[in-house]
């Protein structure tokens, strides 16, 4: 334990990870190839971007439950216009412009209304699936047109063998690490996790901050929605109403971010993200049901989080009031 | 001139100006904007449907409300303690199947399917309960994870059993009753959420661990630290959901008997939306289950509403989104700015014209002098607001202090003093009953009694309640003053119903009838207002006849008589209309006359702004109240009068010196003993023509 | 919009037809038949709208009954089966005609099924059936498509072919009527004939990504695997991806609707076959259902028909322009 230092959520779940990994490694015949290793990484890059953008709003101690449902539509909208004949760029182009008006007014309505979060963003979630489903388009699945090839090969292309849905998810996650620890901004949305009326008094800007930390999260599941529309050649809007999001918000509280804010790296969310990813190629090998793999999955997530609370219990006096 | 002071008196005497601030500082007034939000779906429905409100629609509408309220009481429970239960809706969904089970595969029969779906909900719960109570884990994330665990059980339980549930048709009335009965017309599970909710209400508003409930959500720390077993009542609002939601569901399946793959999905979120449209607050503390059900009411009428207007699910989803956005928003700001408005409309002063003040020139009754000039000092520096002072037989002087106590001086030299009894509340008003108990008014406690053992007993805390009135007048918020009638009922001024002790100048700003006279009798225990809309009464003190008692009115600067017996019984005299300042206790003098103390000397400034209540509302919602314009009570005096009113004798302290203030005074054997609520001291001055022998004591009760 | 487009419509409609009847030879049954649809209400239930399917069914009843002067209602309780209880509930107090309903599963809806009948509404159900039965049934034979998949796998994939004999398949929702009964059927068929091996069998909840997923999974265990069977073509969309992705020759069948999207896929190469039940057809057997019991008006719940539809498999070979349907707008 010396060497390790202190045991955190993020190096527990690295542990089971890597027990996980050894495991299936022994016992699964296929599991420690590379071809199969990639194909992990691959299958989960779109949640550990998806999963970024949360993290980056979950230090500032925000969450953003309209991630998925903003990412659907802007993206399905993209392909609608391009379908229409517009020219892909310019169809993505609105698409994003459409993403940073719902990051927007995200930000707007919880910095400055002062709704909470949670409650601003589901029923951003809700709204946004219904404008789209009303204004923008009839069906729930929108096809991409077949000659958009630069598109698809963000989902499915590779480059020296590894597939681009994986550079994307490490383009997101170094950007994102570097904004945090470099820039004045990604500073101050820490410091607004941490404190916000702290942060208030020291003279952060708090509500732009706010505002820019929905619109960034908006921006990232944009990306997200694009690998994902380019990998299956289509976007189901219907995913704003799965569970998709609470897997999102797994990944990050999972790596070890706080939902009350200021704790916590993009490392974390990557540590979490592949945990899952480990699970699910595992039991997808060993073909169990997926009922089963559901439970699987939650008794070890669950197995994670007594582990970090048995080894850093959480006090009655030191907890903060209304962490829930 | 007169004109415009009639209408400014008619203006302030028709419209209830303080009933804003006494309707907004009430409790219940959190659930305005919910309830209004509720009208206002209830409206736009019934606008738009003419027949949705229709008594078909109505019977199903409320068929589904009963199960899904349940749900909403169920999140409500776990949120006021602080935590939230995501996992209901899978809870909902394995109470469904586990019923339909139950009954249809395993031919259970109809009690063992209720207890045995409950134990599964329970049991749900006591898992969930054991991780965020005991082990303390984030409630949030827990409850996710149950929520994907539950429903992978449900899904598993589905495969199993879904072809055998289809196949099988239950013949049981009594698994039928709960979904499909009636109670006198209204559906069993509208009747069985009434009753869980009233149930729930009392145990919350009237219960030990209803309020462990709300101490641990409104503050886990503090409550942990008071002793309260804060796992155990956080587990156990967990288990209380889990066994809520799996009711639910077995209504549910009773009323469908389906088991789909999707039951319950999302009805988490529903829940939450529901909870919060009721003004239910996520971290805790704040929540009730007339919350609950008012947001179950409006989610339920609204998403209903929406699929029966056969809108596009688009346009539904869109309008459900920018509802509660509407929604919480409102009620956000509403709670934000709510204690500021109070805070500026609560003060509501009212017209009030005072007769033109008598001089204190040579020529006046009052005409200033330095009589208490040779006073000497008791307890100077070791006594904090001596309000009141009494002399026993034995010349003990006793007073009030600040911190709480009873303070006995001993005779003859009074430097020594001890705690005589510790009430834990402002003493005010003292006085002797026949038995030489102490009777004591405890500002924002009532009236209490301490014996010769030094016993303290409470006499009463409470009157009767008025009914119109908003504010809840039934506590005693600040006893005064009091005295003894000779069949022992006491007598006490309850000085304002609507501000607390520390803020009784501000009742002067307002100078309406806020105070009122009330009676305690000691035969019956029982306790009745006597006299009511009275500014700011005070003193009393019982007149020689034994059928009547003088009374003070600070802010209205008089002293009336009150009769309580007699030919004359419920009538109310003036005896001093006009005095030249604020009169506090009254108290009897050895020759059969009544001191009196005055707290204040008027000023013309405020006499003049008392004819202007609108000037004065100004300055409580513009400035600070340290800026206020106060009634001056930095100088009084003592004053002697008659029973007709005459004033024979007034007592200055020119300098200040000794006595910055006045508020009441004790004549005894010989001498005046003197207090003053801000004082640091007691006075003690040799009265020249009085009867050596006179006490209070005596004068009340005979040579005892 | 919509309804007023009819309602103008029919009273055209009915317009033109009292001036023809007054030059014309009367045919004895047109008056009748159209007496028999004159303010009649149809309301129509989805699992939800926005998928192919239903659309199509919707404009499909829509174009044949709405000139005869019908009213339809569409409910869309937006895949959430409380709500569409609801909504059935609402309905059986409102009273239309006829309800179409598209059952989320095979229980949800019995007992509402039932107490519409008693209320004296018809009820025909569409491609997935409920315990009750009711007047009729238009739909899709699931156990009998299922034989017919796994008979097909075992033809494609048999090692006597030469194959690997490895087939795997992707659910949509394990307990959805349609993935029960067609598993029902395929395993049938495939206990038949041990020589294929069914190597994963998956559920993906209807999602394309997830769907993905456990294909990329399943070829890179198995990268000798001879075909996948999907259950829906939309979520197959991202099983189809999986396969390009992999570079191996795996052989995709899938089934659905049969939609412009569908011939479109086959074209590009991405799905090998389609097993369609055409939904224009299935709309057009709702549409005469509906006009047989408005018009022979027998007790709601006297007689129950089904209609199984006529199951297409579609390949790259077998297609033509005309053998997908296109939604009005599409």
């Amino acid at each position: 334990m010396g060497l390790l230092g202190q045991p955190t959520q993020e190096k527990i779940v690295l542990a089971l990870a890597l027990v996980l990994c050894l495991g299936f490694a022994l016992l699964l015949p296929g599991f420690w190839t590379a071809s199969n290793l990639l194909n992990l990484v691959r299958s989960v890059s779109i949640l550990g971007i998806l999963g970024v953008a949360m993290a980056l709003v979950v230090i500032g101690r925000g969450i953003d439950l309209s991630l998925v449902a903003t990412m659907a539509v802007a993206v399905a909208w993209s392909l609608q216009l391009a379908e229409s004949g517009m020219p892909m760029a310019q169809a993505l182009a609105f698409g994003l412009g459409f993403c940073l008006l719902i990051g927007l007014l995200n930000g707007f309505l919880i910095a400055y209304v002062e709704i909470p979060a949670i409650f601003a963003t589901l029923a951003m979630g809700t709204a946004v699936y219904g404008f789209g489903r009303y204004f923008l388009f009839s069906l729930d699945i929108v096809y991409m047109p077949p000659d958009a090839h630069a598109l698809t090969w963000v989902g499915q292309g590779t480059l020296f063998g590894v597939p681009a849905p994986i550079y994307m998810f490490a383009l997101v996650s170094a950007l994102a690490f570097l904004f945090l620890r470099y820039t004045r901004q990604g500073r101050y949305l820490r410091s607004v996790g941490d404190n916000l009326l702290a942060a208030r008094i020291t003279g952060v800007p708090t509500r732009p901050i706010i505002l820019m930390q929905y619109m960034i999260s908006s921006v990232i599941g944009f990306l997200a929605g694009c690998v994902t529309a380019a990998s299956v050649a289509s976007m189901n809007v219907r995913i704003s109403n799965s569970t998709l999001i609470y897997d999102v918000i797994l990944v990050v509280v999972l790596g070890g971010i706080g939902l009350s804010g200021g704790k916590g790296g993009i490392r974390n969310a990557i540590v979490g993200t592949l945990l899952i990813g480990v699970l699910l190629n595992g039991m997808t090998i060993m073909d169990i049901q997926y009922t089963v793999q559901n439970v699987i999955k939650g008794i070890i997530l669950l197995t994670a989080i007594v582990i970090d609370t048995l080894l850093n219990p959480r006090d009655e006096q030191t907890a903060q009031q209304g962490d829930i | 001139m007169a004109l415009t002071d009639t209408l400014t008196r008619w203006r302030y005497r028709l419209v209830p100006d303080h009933l804003v601030g006494e309707v907004l500082s009430k409790r219940w007034i959190d659930n305005a904007i919910p309830l209004l939000i509720l009208l206002a779906v209830v409206c736009a429905f019934s606008f738009a449907m003419p027949d949705f409100f229709g008594p078909s629609s109505i019977s199903d509408l409320t068929r589904q409300w009963g199960e899904f309220s349940l749900l909403v009481l169920a999140l409500m429970i776990v949120m006021v303690a602080g935590g939230i239960d995501l996992s209901i809706g899978s809870t909902f969904a394995l109470g469904n199947i586990v019923a339909l089970a139950l009954i249809a595969v395993a031919g259970w029969p109809m009690w063992a399917v209720v207890l045995g779906t409950l134990a599964c909900g329970a049991a749900v719960g006591l898992v969930n309960g054991l991780l965020v109570g005991y082990l303390r884990l984030r409630a949030f994330l827990t409850t996710l994870v149950t929520l994907i665990i539950v429903r992978a059980v449900v899904d598993m339980l589905l495969l199993n059993y879904s072809v055998a549930i289809a196949s099988t048709f239950i013949d049981s009335d009594s698994w039928y009753y709960p979904g499909e009965g009636s109670v006198f017309g209204v559906p069993f599970s509208v009747v069985l959420t009434i009753i869980l909710a009233i149930i729930i209400h009392l145990v919350f508003s009237r219960s030990r661990i209803g309020w462990q409930v709300l101490a641990t959500g409104g503050s886990r720390r503090s409550a942990h630290n008071v002793g309260i077993p804060v796992r155990r009542v956080v587990c156990a609002t967990y288990v209380v959901s889990g066994v809520l939601a799996a009711l639910s569901g077995l209504l549910f399946a009773s009323r469908l008997g389906g088991a789909g793959a999707d039951t319950g999905v999302g009805l988490e979120i529903m829940a939450l939306t529901a909870a919060v449209l009721g003004g239910n607050s996520l971290g805790g503390g704040r929540g009730s289950a007339a919350k609950a059900i008012i947001g179950s009411i409006t989610a339920m009428i609204m998403v209903n509403g929406l699929i029966r207007m056969g809108v596009p699910a688009g346009a539904n989803s869109l309008m459900l989104g920018l509802v509660l956005f509407t929604a919480v928003a409102i009620d956000v700001r509403w709670i934000k700015n709510l204690h500021k408005v109070v805070s500026k409309v609560y003060v509501s002063p009212a017209y009030a014209s005072l007769p033109k003040p008598p001089g204190t020139d040579s020529y006046s009754p009052y005409a200033v002098n330095d009589k208490l000039a040779p006073v000497t000092l008791i307890g100077l520096g070791e006594i904090d607001g001596p309000e009141d002072i009494i002399l026993d037989d034995d010349d003990n002087i006793y007073t009030g202090n600040r911190t709480g106590d009873v303070i006995r001086f001993f005779a003859p030299d009074y430097k020594q003093h001890e705690v005589y009894a510790h009430v834990g509340g402002r003493p005010l008003g003292l006085a002797f009953d026949k038995n030489g108990d102490l009777l004591v008014c405890i500002g924002g406690m009532g009236l209490y009694r301490v014996t010769k053992d030094r016993e303290i007993e409470k006499l009463t805390d409470e009157t009767n309640r008025s009914w119109l009135s908003v504010i809840d007048d039934s506590r005693l918020r600040l006893a005064d003053d009091l005295d003894v009638a000779l069949d022992g009922r006491v007598f006490f001024s309850e000085a304002t119903v609507r501000y607390e002790m520390h803020e009784w100048p501000v009742d002067g700003l307002e100078s309406r009838g806020n105070g009122r006279i009330i009676c305690y009798d000691p035969s019956s225990k029982s306790t009745h207002t006597v006299l009511r809309n009275l500014k700011f009464p005070n003193g009393i003190c019982m007149a020689h006849d034994g059928q009547s008692f003088f009374f003070a009115e600070t802010w209205a600067c008089t002293v009336s008589r009150y009769w309580f017996d007699g030919p004359k019984k419920g009538t109310v005299e003036t005896v001093i209309p006009d005095l030249p300042g604020y009169p506090d206790n009254i108290n009897r003098a050895s020759d059969g006359t009544f001191w009196l103390a005055l707290v204040g000397i008027r000023t013309p400034s405020l006499d003049l702004a008392l004819k202007m209540p609108g000037f004065r509302r100004r300055m409580a919602r513009r400035i600070a109240p340290d800026e206020w314009l106060y009634p001056n009570i930095n100088t009084g005096c003592i004053v002697r009068f008659d029973a007709t009113g005459t004033i024979l004798d007034v007592m200055w302290d020119r300098g200040g010196e000794n006595h910055p203030m006045i508020t009441s005074m004790r004549e005894h054997k010989g001498y005046l003993y003197i207090g003053g609520i801000l004082n640091n001291r007691i006075g003690k001055l040799k009265l020249k023509s009085a009867d050596k022998s006179w006490t209070g004591l005596a004068s009340y009760w005979g040579q005892s | 919009m919509r309804r007023i487009k009819a309602i103008i419509m029919a009273a055209a409609l009915a317009a033109t037809t009292g001036a023809v009847t007054a030059q014309d030879i009367e045919d004895p049954t047109r008056a009748p038949y159209y007496d028999s649809f004159k303010d009649k209400t149809v309301a129509f239930l989805p699992v939800s709208m926005g998928i192919d399917l239903t659309e199509g069914w919707a404009a499909g009843i829509k174009s044949a009954l709405e000139p005869l002067g019908v009213t339809i209602e569409i409910r869309d309780p937006n895949f959430n089966t409380a709500a569409g209880a609801q909504a059935l509930t609402s309905l059986i107090s409102e009273k239309p005609d006829v309800i179409v309903v598209h059952n989320p599963d095979v229980q949800s809806y019995a007992r509402l099924l039932r107490r519409a009948e008693e209320a004296g509404i018809y009820v025909v159900q569409v491609n997935m059936r409920s315990a009750y039965s009711t007047d009729a049934f238009v739909g899709a034979d699931y156990v009998g498509m299922g034989r017919q998949i796994g008979q097909r796998l075992v033809d494609l994939c048999s090692p006597d072919n030469g194959k690997s004999g490895k087939v795997a398949v992707t659910q949509g929702v394990l307990t959805a009527a349609a993935s029960i009964y067609q598993m029902k059927g395929i395993n049938e068929v495939l206990n038949d004939h041990p020589e294929i091996q069914l190597v994963s069998n998956q559920a993906a909840d209807w999602d394309a990504t997830k769907a993905k997923n456990i294909a990329a999974t399943v070829i890179q265990q198995h990268p000798d695997l001879c075909a996948i069977t999907g259950f829906w073509d939309v979520m197959d969309v991202g099983t189809a991806a999986a396969i390009k992705e992999s570079g191996q020759d795996v052989y995709l069948l899938t089934q659905g609707g049969g939609n412009q999207a569908t011939c479109d896929a086959i074209a590009a190469g991405s799905f090998d076959e389609s097993v369609v039940y055409n939904v224009p057809g299935q709309a057009r057997d709702i549409a005469n259902i509906i006009k047989q019991l408005l018009q022979l008006k027998p007790e709601p719940g006297a007689m129950k028909t089904t209609l199984f539809t006529q199951l297409e498999f579609i390949t790259a070979d077998n297609m033509d322009s005309g053998t997908c349907w296109k939604l009005p707008g599409q």
